[in-house]
């Protein structure tokens, strides 16, 4: 059972790709939770879901190749300015006029384009674990690049998985490697089993066309480029993008930084009560 | 003494009336703090001014009438255009180009309309408890009194009191009758006194000019409900629900009306700003900080388990007698739990011992008024009033409070050490949601008793605030999870907390745990004796009397007194010799001169000289007579005079050890005096023993919560 059901649930065809979205709650200020990267769908969402529904209308959707959503292998479909594209989509067919928008990972680069195409929809944006090519990665992921579509090694380790050739034939230890890095902190078996679920959902053809859209997003201008009130929030243990990155997107957007003393990737599960009042508190400052 | 003095004040003349000006801080952000005159005057906001100047500018002023401020007697001398004016001219000799008004009931009236003619000098508006005409349903009581208000009436009570011939004729008996009915609060002795005392610095004549005066040229309904409409910067209104001045529509109206924010202090009255000032000023710093400076910031939240252990550790700062029994209790803490970091929130002189001891001194710590100073500054000749003195420490306690509450929050700290750090108890009690932690408190002595010179009154008053202590333990036992009393039940005092009230040692053995006395050091073995009086130069046959008065800065008439003393002693004790410790702040120069007799400033590790000397003279404070105690040796004590704590809490316990002799300071002569001396030199004596392990024990307990 969930801890909360949606109040409705639709669908949203853009270019005949078809969305699948959810909104609970209701009020005059909308908070849009982004998807990421399409390895896990909306449900990452789930603990701040009911919280925040209590106060505001929620609205969130399965971007490409997850969920609900349609298994696009089109690269260009998993551009940003698309994901933004089908934001727009989605708050149009729910009539909604501008929203908080609240992205993790890649989806802060998804909200981060969304406030700077249509700054006019967009009044605040939380960047949670943002992956923005502001800053280098940590040390062991920055040969990813170079070695990502060649063969992988015999016995691969560590970000050795990170590469084409073994998503295609060890989809599913490739996910479980990558979830134990997302999920840093002791303890977390539940967390981990959860994210796993949701990637095994979708499946390697899916990533393979998001890592071939080719996006060469000018990360810095984008955030330079946004004019309302933004919240970056970052755990210091992240192992999938460096903490600097949290840093430098707060100096860019000149937004405030809540960082997370222990936290990983993904905070929002492992540590859901202060990201729920951090959340809660920077929609009041923009919408009270 | 004020915690938080201004930096700059001026007076400026407006046609004849001077205003005089106070400017606290500095910072980007100017706060005008608008006092309701000439009822009051700028100290209403004495628990606000220190916590607000931290991190903003803070400007405010007495308004004409009262305070340091003329006092104009003719209505035209009172309408809202002078005080609009005064405000204005305030802010422009201040070059405070714009400003977050801050005004208190109706003060509010002029800020509105000081917001309507001067929009771009307000950045945002803070209303408290407001009155202003039309905005809301107001109480009839003052319908009705204005009624009267010009007629001779021949037996006016209650709000009737509101009249003209009695405000000029029987000001009192208005201000008393109107102060007493707002602090709708139980235990608000201190708050009446303080607004008494204000309102009675001004005249019946100036008030009943202010009350008519304001009234001059009252636009209509529309007009004014047009102004508030019309203010486009932020708005707070925050407002007690039993206000029985400006009832709690008038505040729902004015933040609809203005869109602004509304906090309502349930069963508070019309003076929140000094009777809950916690809230008051935590509302009022978040607004700003929020709403109006809207700075973004970084802020660190760490996991749970990714904390280290951490303790803060405050001390009382009056006086250093418990710098040294909590050290030794950190240092035992440390034994069992190794891996616990303790920080120390400390005042000079108790950061002194600290930094000597290796000890780490929060920073937050340099922005603690002084409860030290306070106190010296409250001390004269041989007299400290030291439960009055409490009492006036009233707005020290709330800055220190503030602060440490910033710490508390920011620091994530497991455990609260407090020993006799009354704002921490207090207002955890006053506010139970603020507390963050385990709370361990120490004290020495339960209930404040009264002194017979303060009569009826003081009595009354000490049972009042040993009726909210007794109060607040009862309706919030989680508050103090470890309440431990230095020392053992038969040290408690056979009396009761006041009338109608449990008896002292009942309650305290039924809300503490007794660790026994903490001693700050070990005293000496006594074969070690001799080698110490050695070391010291102290003859194995020479009579030494060691004279103190602790390091505070008082004393000197009991000093003065014991060296008059001296040669009249030295008839019955040939070869006396007497060292007087005059402390670091009496200059030994000063002191009269005698052959044998030695004036020596700051002695450091003085506890040696007492502990091997043949008789001490000291004041009757509880850590140095009970180090003379342990060390077993003769000594004679002066409590100061109106010290509740030394004359009946200390004097009980020391009794009850059977140790010390015991004198009062005006009673007793420079022969009296000698003669005690050469009666007590050298005496042998069979005190009580008194146990080393008391610090062990205590930390024991605390260990347990961490």
């Amino acid at each position: 059972m969930r801890a909360k059901e949606a109040d409705f649930t639709g669908q949203v065809v853009r270019d005949g790709v078809t969305l699948g979205y959810e909104v609970y709650g209701s009020g005059d200020t909308t908070v849009l939770l982004m998807p990421t990267w399409t390895i896990i769908h909306s449900r990452f969402w789930k603990f701040q879901i009911p919280y925040l529904a209590r106060h505001y209308r929620v609205i969130t959707y399965d971007g490409p190749g997850n969920g609900r959503s349609d298994r696009i292998t089109d690269p260009v479909r998993y551009r940003s300015d698309e994901y933004a594209a089908d934001a727009i989509a989605v708050l149009d067919e729910c009539g909604v006029d501008h929203v908080i928008a609240v992205g993790l990972s890649r989806g802060a680069s998804y909200a981060s384009v969304l406030a700077r195409n249509h700054p006019e929809r967009v009044s605040g944006v939380v960047l949670i674990g943002a992956a923005l090519a502001i800053a280098p990665p940590p040390p062991e992921r920055a040969g990813i690049a170079e070695h990502f579509s060649k063969s992988y090694p015999p016995n691969p380790q560590g970000w050795d998985k990170y590469n084409l050739a073994y998503w295609h034939d060890n989809y599913e230890d490739f996910v479980r490697f990558f979830m134990g890095k997302v999920f840093s902190e002791p303890f977390s078996t539940k967390a981990f089993d959860d994210s796993v679920g949701w990637g095994l959902e979708t499946g390697p053809h899916i990533l393979e066309a998001e890592a071939a859209n080719g996006e060469g997003l000018a990360a810095d201008e984008v955030l330079a480029s946004i004019e309302c009130p933004v919240l970056v929030i970052h755990g210091t243990d992240d192992q999938i993008i460096s903490p600097e990155v949290g840093r430098r997107a707060a100096e860019i957007t000149g937004g405030a930084l809540i960082s997370l003393e222990g936290s990983g990737h993904m905070p929002l599960a492992k540590d859901p009560v202060r990201v729920n009042y951090a959340l809660r508190e920077f929609i009041e400052s923009v919408a009270p | 003494m004020r915690a938080h003095e201004p930096d700059r004040t001026g007076v400026i003349e407006r046609d004849g009336t001077e205003i005089y000006y106070e400017v606290h801080g500095s910072g980007d952000q100017t706060l005008m703090l608008i006092p309701p005159s000439p009822i009051t005057h700028s100290r209403i906001y004495k628990a606000q001014i220190p916590f607000l100047a931290r991190t903003n500018r803070v400007v405010t002023f007495d308004g004409r009438g009262n305070g340091r401020s003329g006092r104009p007697n003719q209505v035209d001398e009172h309408t809202r255009s002078e005080n609009i004016d005064d405000i204005l001219a305030v802010l422009d000799e201040t070059e405070s180009t714009t400003s977050v008004l801050v005004a208190h009931c109706h003060a509010n009236w002029w800020a509105v309309e000081f917001a309507s003619r001067h929009p771009d000098r307000v950045d945002g508006l803070v209303a408290i408890e407001p009155g202003v005409p039309y905005v809301g349903l107001g109480h009839p009581h003052w319908s009705e009194a204005s009624a009267t208000f010009d007629d001779h009436l021949d037996d006016p009570s209650d709000w009737s009191l509101f009249n003209r011939e009695v405000i000029s004729n029987q000001h009192r008996k208005w201000i008393e009758f109107f102060f007493d009915a707002q602090l709708v609060e139980p235990y608000s002795t201190k708050q009446f006194e303080d607004a008494v005392g204000w309102a009675l610095e001004s005249t019946g004549d100036v008030l009943v000019a202010g009350e008519e005066g304001i009234e001059v040229d009252s636009p209509e309904r529309e007009e004014l409900v047009k102004q508030c409409r019309e203010i486009s910067c932020p708005v707070l209104v925050i407002h007690g629900t039993r206000d029985v001045c400006q009832a709690i529509d008038k505040g729902r109206a004015l933040a609809e009306l203005t869109r602004g924010e509304l906090v309502e202090l349930e069963e508070s009255g019309h003076l929140a700003l000094a009777r809950d000032p916690v809230m008051v000023n935590r509302a009022i710093g978040d607004f700003v900080e929020r709403r109006v400076k809207q700075k973004m910031k970084t802020t660190t939240w760490t996991r749970g388990l990714d904390r280290p252990k951490r303790a803060l550790y405050v001390s009382s700062p009056i006086g250093l007698g418990h710098a040294r029994r909590d050290i030794a209790v950190a240092k035992e803490l440390k034994k069992l739990q190794p891996d616990l970091h303790v920080d120390w929130l400390a005042q000079d002189p108790v950061t002194r011992v600290l930094e000597a001891e290796g000890e780490t001194i929060h920073p937050a710590s340099e922005w603690l008024a002084s409860e030290s100073a306070h106190f010296v500054d409250r001390t004269t000749e041989h007299n400290l009033h030291a439960f009055q003195a409490l009492r006036e420490m009233d707005e020290i306690l709330v800055n220190n409070f503030m602060i440490f509450q910033e710490v508390i929050e920011d620091g994530h700290y497991d455990l609260v050490i407090a020993d006799e750090a009354w704002d921490i108890d207090h207002f955890w009690h006053e506010n139970p949601e603020l507390k963050r932690g385990a709370h361990v408190w120490f004290t020495d002595f339960v209930g404040y008793l009264p002194m017979p010179s303060g009569g009826e009154r003081e009595a009354f008053v000490a049972a009042d605030y040993n009726a909210e202590m007794i109060a607040h333990i009862e309706r919030f036992p989680r508050i103090r999870d470890q309440a431990l009393f230095v020392g053992a039940p038969d040290d408690i005092v056979p009396e009761t907390f006041g009338m109608d009230l449990p008896k002292i040692r009942d309650w305290t053995e039924q809300h503490f745990e007794f660790p026994g006395y903490i001693t700050g050091f070990t005293p000496p073995d006594p074969a070690d004796v001799p080698g110490i009086r050695e070391e010291l130069g102290f003859g194995p046959d020479e009579q030494v009397a060691v004279v103190t008065v602790g390091g505070s800065g008082v004393g000197r008439a009991l000093l003065e007194r014991i060296i008059e003393a001296y040669p009249l002693a030295k008839r019955h004790v040939p070869g006396l010799r007497m060292i007087v410790v005059a402390g670091p702040r009496i200059d030994p120069n000063s002191l009269p001169a005698h052959e044998g007799l030695e004036v020596v400033g700051y002695v450091p590790r003085l506890y040696r000289q007492l502990s091997v000397c043949d008789l001490a003279i000291v004041q009757g404070g509880l850590t140095t007579t009970m180090e003379l105690t342990a060390a077993r040796r003769p000594f004679i004590y002066f409590p100061l005079e109106d010290h509740f704590e030394q004359n009946f809490h200390v004097r009980h316990r020391l009794d009850r050890y059977g140790a010390g002799r015991h004198m009062e300071f005006a009673s007793s002569d420079a022969e009296a005096i000698a003669d005690a001396i050469s009666s007590e030199i050298g005496k042998q004596v069979d005190y009580g023993h008194v146990e080393t392990d008391g610090a062990a024990k205590a930390a024991a307990r605390i260990a347990k919560l961490v």
